[in-house]
């Protein structure tokens, strides 16, 4: 028993400096990059474009296009699914 | 052959395959939608052993987790899965909660501990919550059955059945769609642990709230999932545009697991339908399980071993809601089949 303890101690211990590394390199901060929009074309294009031209504008359409294209799919999974017969409705909550 | 798949990824600036990025999507949907988390430490991982480049992986993740949710969200309300009242006091215990976990990892970050005590946390947390919700299973039907022996001593000696206790201090709140009336210090409470837990341990919060719904604040299964998503909605739409902002969304990749993940997250809501509060309490439970034996893994700095096991996990659960839910789709049928067959004779 007293064994396993000193094992697992020091199993604790030599991972400290490695999850240390961990903590540390989870902090996010903003990518100074530019991306080259030269061979770049249509969609790709412009969203390469409002990323080096402004990045706030970037962050905004992002979050609008998830949103839309989440509400999008919904919309049509749910018609699909309807097709199927497994259509949604309020259910009773069982435990 | 499947090379035929690979998109141009214009902020990543490289080539990915299309077919993965939708199947990630589409089993993490799943996930989300039958136990309402996000779901990011499957995503994180799963990329990364793709080769994503992981400057990428947690923005582009959360705003994935944004789109998913309000597909999941909008189901679950269809459903009458969402308390609304619930959800916002959540979010708003939450915030708070989560900088006060991030102002402790920033003190423990100067003491130079940071990196242990939250890994060992995450651990603790996971595994400890995993196992009492095994034995919460295992108990159920004992559980029960002492209940309801004590109901019908107290029938037969005329007396109130025995009160359930709790913390009934002023102001009390009542939840109609959850059918609950609770101390709102003891809401405010869950929620700002919740938070805290999730800001220390720097992660979503999905797979915490969920069972804290349920256990401290005594919600149904299947609105815990609901409601829990409906917070997730929140925090992944502020993830994905604080991560634009940093650069950190790789639009075109996220465009496309959301393609996955939107159908993905039909079918796991679709899928509460038909299993049971403790079934789902079940699978939950096993999931977590794994997931920390991924972290445990990690600590080791096996990082590869874990990420393969939170991903094989991650499918092998996503497989068992499907079937789970063909199973119950087939049996309602069969149900209705008869059911017409007896009104026509």
């Amino acid at each position: 028993m007293k064994r396993l303890l000193v094992i697992i101690s020091n199993l604790i211990l030599l991972s400290g400096p490695s999850t240390l590394v961990w903590a540390a390199a989870e902090k996010a901060e903003a990518l100074q990059k530019k991306i080259d929009v030269t061979k770049l074309s249509g969609i790709n294009y412009f969203f390469a474009s409002w990323y080096n031209d402004n990045m706030w504008l970037y962050a905004i359409i992002v979050t609008v296009l998830m949103g839309v294209v989440g509400m999008l799919i919904a919309l049509v999974a749910d018609i699909i699914l309807k097709m199927i017969g497994m259509e949604t409705h309020k259910i009773e909550h069982h435990e | 052959m499947l090379d035929i798949f690979n998109v141009y990824l214009p902020i990543a600036e490289m080539q990915f395959n299309a077919l993965i990025l939708v199947a990630i999507g589409f089993s993490v949907g799943v996930l989300g939608g039958f136990f309402g988390v996000g779901g990011a430490w499957v995503v994180t991982p799963a990329l990364n052993i793709f080769g994503f480049p992981m400057a990428y992986a947690i923005g582009t993740d959360l705003a994935h987790i944004f789109g998913k949710s309000i597909v999941a969200t909008a189901k679950h309300r269809k459903m009458g899965n969402v308390d609304m009242k619930l959800g916002l006091l959540s979010i708003v215990g939450s915030v708070i909660g989560v900088e006060i976990g991030a102002q402790n990892v920033m003190w423990l970050t100067r003491l130079g501990i940071a990196g242990p005590v939250v890994r060992y946390l995450y651990m603790v947390l996971l595994f400890g919550l995993g196992i009492y919700m095994l034995y919460d299973y295992a108990t159920k039907d004992k559980r029960a059955a002492a209940q309801a022996a004590k109901v019908a001593e107290a029938a037969r000696a005329e007396l109130a059945p025995p009160a359930r206790k709790s913390w009934n201090l002023p102001p009390m709140m009542h939840f109609p769609t959850s059918g609950i009336t609770i101390s709102f210090w003891t809401v405010s409470g869950v929620f700002l642990f919740t938070g805290w837990l999730s800001g220390l341990l720097g992660v979503g919060g999905g797979f915490i709230r969920m069972p804290a719904l349920i256990y401290l604040i005594g919600c149904p299964t299947a609105i815990a999932v609901g409601t829990d998503l409906f917070s997730v909605l929140f925090s992944g739409a502020y993830g994905c545009f604080t991560y634009g902002i940093k650069g950190r969304v790789e639009i075109i990749a996220a465009v496309l697991m959301l393609c996955g993940a939107a159908i993905g997250a039909q079918i796991g809501v679709t899928a509460v339908k038909y299993i049971r509060g403790y079934g789902i309490r079940l699978l939950f439970a096993i999931m977590i399980i794994l997931a920390g034996s991924s972290v445990a893994l990690k600590q080791f700095n096996l990082t590869t071993a874990a990420s393969w096991v939170v991903m094989c996990a991650a499918l092998g659960m996503c497989l068992v809601i499907m079937v789970k839910l063909w199973n119950g789709f087939k049996k309602e049928q069969a149900e209705k089949a008869a059911y017409a067959g007896k009104g026509g004779a």
